[in-house]
């Protein structure tokens, strides 16, 4: 592992003066399953890591009042995973958490690092995607509030300035009659996806499709939403020929890299194939909720 | 490598700073004993456990967190070793595979855990170089699940490689536990 | 006759004596080794597959933080001699090469330098700070690329890319061909793998300052060819400085000379029969051979630091730890160059590039076959892929003439002929594998039931047709090795018929194809000499049978317990367990007063193979066997006249000696010993008696056979496969420990799973290695692999110490039963199998879901 100078704020102010001091220099340390990885394999020489798991304040999931829920920067997969709200709110959070690595990584990992480092293939920043997070950004002088769709800029790459800490993630209340999926396909348990999908679907009143979220990843640059076939699903009596046709146009826009785990060809068929298989599990679990 | 500009500056807040290649200062209870050492920023966990404390039987498999080798016990936890620095594990409490079995004050053994007496009646491995990492991940999944199903032994070890067995052999040695452990809890119960 | 002792720890499922060290965080492995004063070593690796070494600059580096010393290659080539060949075949050039790349690099992973400092993180610093200027050169991948004539040599004395040649033929394979009802031919391809032990290579080169000791802790599979090769290599002087030493030191000389009478005593007539003539062509291609073999045999002799070798646990090898590796070359050469004790312990990004990788080979094959399925002849063509260095001391040439021998199989063929190339590339260096003439194996199993589809056969029907019985033995088979009777592979099948039910299942398949299904059903069989009869290896390669000779070492000692000596280096295969259960019985002690010493050159007999090729347990087992037995008259002797009683009226019960029915008035182990040690006016802690027996092999039979049946199901939309059922049917003879022989079959079978649908060491075309963090190679976890179900024959022997291997037949077996089973699944569809590595995305090119990438294969 390359050399760094190594910081451990005690509190969030002093982890603020740190990055607004090093800047790009710097790179914040929560888990580290992600960041101590490339440092291992020497990909990654950052001169300063600002270790903020001792910053009091950021180990928290709290409820809003609207029924949304926030998860802070330093709460782990298996916290998220372990707690009652997660479930209770965020259904889609929960679903995925356990796709997330394996269980020694989870226990070090944190929701909020998988977001920062936005790796395309990851399961998180799709399901911020799906449910429209939004993401509260903090420096020395300022808090900011992102919108998911403007938080991923690109492969490993985010709308986070260097100064800039992730303080939390936010989730907004489920809709009624709103089902959820996570479905993903990857070699071998626990690696990267191939190619998945976080879905959700509301119905209205009358049964029909009011709305619904298709966020990829493993199938673009950043995760990424396919609004063609949301749109299309919209108004459709949900079933076999709403979801063929969602499918159809998935495979249809997406242009997936490839690489030795998948073709474009194969990733593009079988984000069709996730599509309706999550569509169906999705409205499946309204049935069951009604 | 020790000079004084290169270690590191505790403020009165409880923050901890080390230069460049500089060291800090860490204390943690380490197999139920307190140490203290002045490590490198840089030292993963996992080399700690091995070259300051002599913890050798903490095996490196891939450094970069997948083989899960590494993998020990921290605060109750079951985690990867070569993905932790040494001084993010200020403050913990650590159990390695050498604190697994109940060792005398010369750390010789008077009794081993009944994990361990598992995988050797079960045959658990061969070239047993990935036991260590198997054996803390089993010990804290039966922690929380005493009586796990076969899928989910399956899903539980598989964050742990092993390239002799096939795999089989060490779920058998995970059933073969939760049976020891499960006895000793109806033998713990009648005796109290 | 079955052994007259009476068993019993032989065939029980007796614990492991290793556990109680390996479960409890109290082994030593060589990382865990670190003399006082050890400097850390890291290498400078080429990025670039195939280019000139224009310029290194290491000014920077060697003035960083912590720096010892760098070497390049400029320096190595004054400190050592390069890697000859072990061993030649007729018209085999094998370029000698040097332990750091000179002059130009040739794979991604190339040593170009070594950086020695205080820790390995700051090695690794400095090792970072290393200029090197490269030219690039055209890289050469593929076979296809190696085949083409414009290809520029790798090795320029080669004159091209291809080091082997050869065409072997048997019988009247013309005629065979001419007089077929049909004839079908098929091209198979296997991807590369890698072995992939959990404990990567490393080794410390201990040098004491102040005296000539230098000890090489390795994890080896094989200590005594290391110390020989290292020796070779690192003893670099001149050839008259050696003769000098030499003439001042006859002792030394005769020393050597004892021992090699000693390690080749009782093989001249094998000897004999060793064909010469390629280390004459190697010389021709490359006169500089002959220098370089002088050199290092002079220098062997007369060097002042002669490396002990010494391995304590070893975290698998699967056969990688068997070669010698260039890096322990340098370290050992830089370690007595600089006086100091130095470490290296490769990280896994090297092991994946530089540790060594296997397969990698096409094999066509052509049967021709009467309409009714009978086999009249074989033809096939074999192109092996060495990478860009040969293995030490066993390369391709090696392995292609056990392939030569294996690939008719257990079927009567009596027309065959190979025609096998070996060529060069620019990648990582072949090395063996679990079995590494598998892929004969694979291919014809594999063109077994395409044979069979295309005839209306099923495929067992066409195998039970053409196999050999036991009733029909001993046959010879047409390459040369005899079969006995006990050679069982059609047993093995008809059993695992039975146990598979392969007609109830095709119904079953037909009912769930009409629902959108997809299953299939996959059978493989195969021999394999474990270690095979006196003919088998004289087919193999004349004379090779000679080096492999096992000798056991066994004492009495003063207090009464028993210790065995081997060459053996145990890596994960229960040596201490079974070695002790076979002795035990012999001896009549229990297995707690029998240790196994093993993997200290110093204190154990000389071999060269240490562990591999599925000997452990047949050869390793069988010297312990007979070397007790040895211990045991001797023991009876010593007894019979302390007791003034018969010996043929002894018996031993329990470490008891005494006279038969009269167990009061006996004399403990303890007791003889100290009689024994007495009356050799021994001072106490020598060994009171001793018995050795040197061993290789049975005068017949000794083959491993099974038959393995996988069950697919796959996903037609995703082309996911899963292996709801495997079983294997096998029959190793006698089974020293149960448990143990499980253990091998199954993780043998898991690393066939692993390469068909996980594993691939992936080059791109300019030779870049795109797996080289276990994030891209894909070792199956414990989600991938099912339940395997075992099925023993133990089919008894008139040979003594009837124990077969069983290390490598998994992963012979595995492949060929899972692509058959996703042919069988995919038939209907029209899919042929003929590649062996197959992820989801190709699996639903096959069946034309999705269009094929080529660039992506």
């Amino acid at each position: 592992m390359p050399a760094f100078a190594y910081h451990r704020p005690a509190s969030l102010d002093e982890a603020l003066d740190l990055l607004s001091r090093f800047g790009e220099d710097a790179k914040i340390l929560a888990g580290g399953q992600s960041l101590l990885p490339l440092m291992a394999l020497r990909l990654s020489h950052p001169a300063n890591l600002v270790d903020i798991s001792r910053v009091p304040g950021l180990n928290e999931i709290v409820e809003d009042v609207e029924g949304g829920l926030a998860i802070g920067a330093t709460v782990t997969h298996t916290r998220a995973e372990e707690a009652e709200a997660v479930h209770r709110l965020t259904p889609l959070v929960a679903a995925a958490l356990p796709l997330v690595g394996h269980r020694a990584i989870r226990n070090r990992g944190t929701v909020v690092g998988s977001l920062a480092h936005a790796d395309p293939a990851a399961e998180l920043p799709a399901v911020a995607l799906a449910l429209g997070a939004r993401f509260i950004a903090v420096k020395s002088g300022g808090q900011r509030r992102v919108a998911a769709a403007d938080f991923f800029s690109g492969f490993l790459t985010t709308d986070l300035a260097p100064d800039e800490l992730l303080l939390a993630v936010g989730f907004p209340p489920q809709k009624p009659r709103t089902g959820v999926s996570v479905k993903e396909i990857s070699r071998r348990s626990g690696d990267f996806a191939i190619v998945g999908l976080a879905a959700t679907v509301s119905l209205d009143e009358a049964g029909l499709i009011a709305s619904s979220a298709l966020s990829f990843f493993g199938a673009a640059s950043t995760a990424v939403r396919v609004t063609e076939a949301e749109e299309a699903l919209a108004g459709q009596s949900p079933g076999p020929e709403a979801f063929e046709e969602a499918a159809r146009i998935v495979s249809q826009s997406l242009d997936p890299p490839e690489d030795a785990n998948g073709t474009t060809a194969y990733r593009k068929h079988v984000a069709g194939v996730l599509t309706r298989n999550a569509l169906a599990d999705a409205i499946d679990q309204i049935g069951f909720a009604a | 490598m020790n000079s004084p500009s290169a270690t590191a500056t505790q403020s009165a807040m409880g923050s901890l700073h080390s230069p460049i290649d500089g060291t800090a200062t860490i204390e943690l209870e380490v197999n139920g004993v307190g140490v203290t050492r002045r490590v490198n920023a840089r030292l993963s966990l996992a080399d700690f456990l091995r070259e300051r404390l002599d913890l050798t039987g903490t095996h490196l498999g891939c450094e970069h967190g997948v083989c899960g080798a590494c993998t020990v016990v921290l605060n109750d936890e079951a985690v990867r070793s070569c993905l932790i620095l040494a001084v993010q594990a200020d403050g913990s409490r650590i159990t390695t595979i050498e604190g697994l079995a109940e060792t005398d004050h010369d750390g010789q053994i008077i009794s081993i855990h009944p994990i361990q007496r598992a995988m050797q009646e079960a045959h658990g491995f061969q070239c047993a170089f990935c036991a260590p990492g198997f054996l803390m991940t089993a010990l804290c999944f039966l922690e929380r699940n005493p009586a796990p199903t076969r899928a989910q032994i399956r899903e539980e070890i598989s964050g742990n490689l092993c390239r002799c067995t096939g795999y089989q052999s060490i779920i058998a040695g995970v059933e073969t536990a939760v049976e020891i452990m499960a006895a000793d809890r109806r033998e713990g119960a009648q005796d109290a | 006759m079955r052994e007259a002792v009476a068993g019993r720890y032989i065939g029980q499922r007796v614990r492991r004596v290793e556990d109680q060290r390996l479960l409890t965080g109290r082994g030593s492995f060589v990382a865990d080794v670190e003399p006082e004063g050890t400097v850390h070593a890291a290498f400078v690796r080429s990025p670039f597959a195939n280019a000139n070494i224009v310029s290194i600059d290491h000014s920077v580096a060697s003035r960083a933080k912590g720096v010892v010393a760098i070497y390049t290659g400029a320096e190595i080539c004054l400190l050592t001699n390069p890697f000859i060949p072990f061993s030649n075949l007729p018209g085999q050039f094998t370029p000698p090469f040097w332990a750091l790349a000179v002059d130009r690099v040739r794979f991604v992973g190339d040593p170009v330098a070594v950086v020695l400092a205080y820790s390995r993180a700051l090695a690794e610093d400095a090792a970072e700070l290393v200029e090197i200027e490269y030219q690039e050169l055209t890289p050469v991948v593929s076979i296809d690329d190696a085949l083409r004539t414009d290809s520029e040599p790798i090795w320029p004395a080669a004159g091209s890319n291809i080091l082997y040649e050869a065409a072997d033929q048997f019988g009247e394979v013309d005629e065979a061909f001419r007089k077929a009802d049909r004839v079908f031919t098929e091209t198979f391809t296997s991807h590369r793998l890698s072995n992939q032990p959990l404990e990567t290579r490393g080794c410390v080169a201990e040098v004491d300052p102040e005296s000539d000791e230098v000890v090489f802790h390795a994890a080896t599979q094989a200590g005594h060819a290391l110390r020989w090769t290292l020796a070779a290599v690192t003893a670099r002087q001149s050839a008259v400085k050696s003769i000098r030493a030499l003439a001042g030191n006859r002792g030394r000389l005769k020393a050597f000379a004892r021992g090699a009478k000693a390690a080749l005593a009782g093989t001249g007539d094998q000897l004999k029969k060793a064909d010469s003539s390629g280390t004459i062509h190697q010389i021709r291609k490359d006169p500089r051979t002959l220098l370089y073999l002088g050199r290092s045999f002079l220098g062997t002799l007369s060097a002042e630091r002669f490396p002990r070798v010494v391995a304590k646990d070893i975290g698998g090898g699967f056969g990688s730890k068997g070669p010698v590796s260039r890096e322990d070359a340098v370290i050992l050469a830089v370690a007595m160059e600089l006086n100091r004790s130095v470490k290296w312990i490769e990280d896994r990004v090297e092991n994946l590039t530089d540790g060594g990788q296997a397969r990698d080979e096409r094999l066509t094959i052509s049967f021709a076959v009467q309409d009714d399925g009978t086999i009249l002849g074989m033809k096939a063509n074999l192109v092996m892929n060495q990478g860009a260095y040969p293995g030490v001391p066993f390369n391709c040439g090696l392995f292609s003439r056990i392939m030569k021998v294996m690939l008719p199989g257990t079927y009567r063929i009596d027309a065959f002929r190979l025609d096998t190339t070996v060529v060069a590339s620019n990648k990582g260096r072949y090395i063996p594998y679990r079995g590494p003439w598998a892929n004969e194996t694979w291919a014809r199993e594999r063109m077994l039931d395409v044979v069979a589809r295309e005839l209306g056969m099923s495929a067992t029907q066409l195998r039970l047709k053409n196999m050999y019985h036991p009733s029909e033995l001993p046959a010879k088979m047409i390459t040369g090795p005899t079969l006995d009777p006990t050679m069982t592979a059609a047993t093995t099948l008809q059993r695992a018929i039975e146990l598979a039910e392969p007609a109830a299942f095709a119904a079953k398949q037909e009912d769930a194809r009409s629902r959108g299904r997809l299953l299939g059903i996959g059978f493989a069989t195969y021999h394999e000499a474990a270690p095979g009869p006196p003919d088998y290896t004289d087919a193999v390669t004349p004379g090779v049978g000679a080096l492999l000779a096992e000798k056991s070492e066994i004492s009495l000692e003063a207090d009464g317990t028993v210790t065995i000596r081997t060459q053996q280096m145990p890596h994960g295969q229960s040596h201490e367990t079974t070695y002790a259960q076979v002795a035990a019985d012999q001896l009549g002690v229990p297995m707690e007063q029998v240790r196994l010493v093993w993997g200290d050159t110093k204190n154990t007999p000389f071999g060269i193979m240490g562990t591999g090729g599925s000997r452990g347990g047949p050869i390793g087992g069988g010297a312990v066997q007979f070397s007790s037995r040895a211990l045991r008259t001797k023991i009876l002797d010593q007894a019979a006249d302390l007791l003034e009683a018969n010996v043929n009226d002894l018996e031993i019960v329990d470490g008891n000696i005494h006279v038969r029915g009269v167990p009061a008035k006996g004399k403990s182990f303890a007791e003889v010993a100290a009689a024994a040690a007495s009356a050799g006016g021994g001072i106490g802690d020598e060994p009171a008696i001793t018995a050795e027996f040197t061993y290789n092999g049975p005068p017949q039979g000794g083959w491993a056979c099974a038959t393995h049946v996988c069950w697919v199901e796959i996903d037609p939309d995703t082309g996911f496969v899963t292996i709801p059922r495997y079983l294997v049917v096998e029959d190793c003879g006698e089974m020293i420990n149960p448990a143990i022989v499980e253990g091998q079959v199954r993780g043998g079978v898991a690393q066939g799973i692993g390469a068909v649908l996980y594993e691939k060491t992936n080059y791109d075309e300019f030779g870049n290695l795109q797996s080289s963090t276990y994030m891209d190679y894909l070792m199956p976890t414990a989600m991938e692999i099912p339940e395997i179900e075992l099925h023993h024959l133990e089919t008894p022997s008139e040979v003594e110490a009837n124990y077969r291997g069983v290390g490598e037949g998994g992963a012979i077996g595995a492949p060929p039963a899972l692509t058959n089973a996703i042919e069988n699944a995919l038939a209907h569809l029209g899919v042929r199998i003929t590649e062996q590595h197959l992820p989801p995305h190709r699996i639903l090119e096959l069946t034309g879901v999705i269009k094929p990438n080529v660039a992506s294969r």
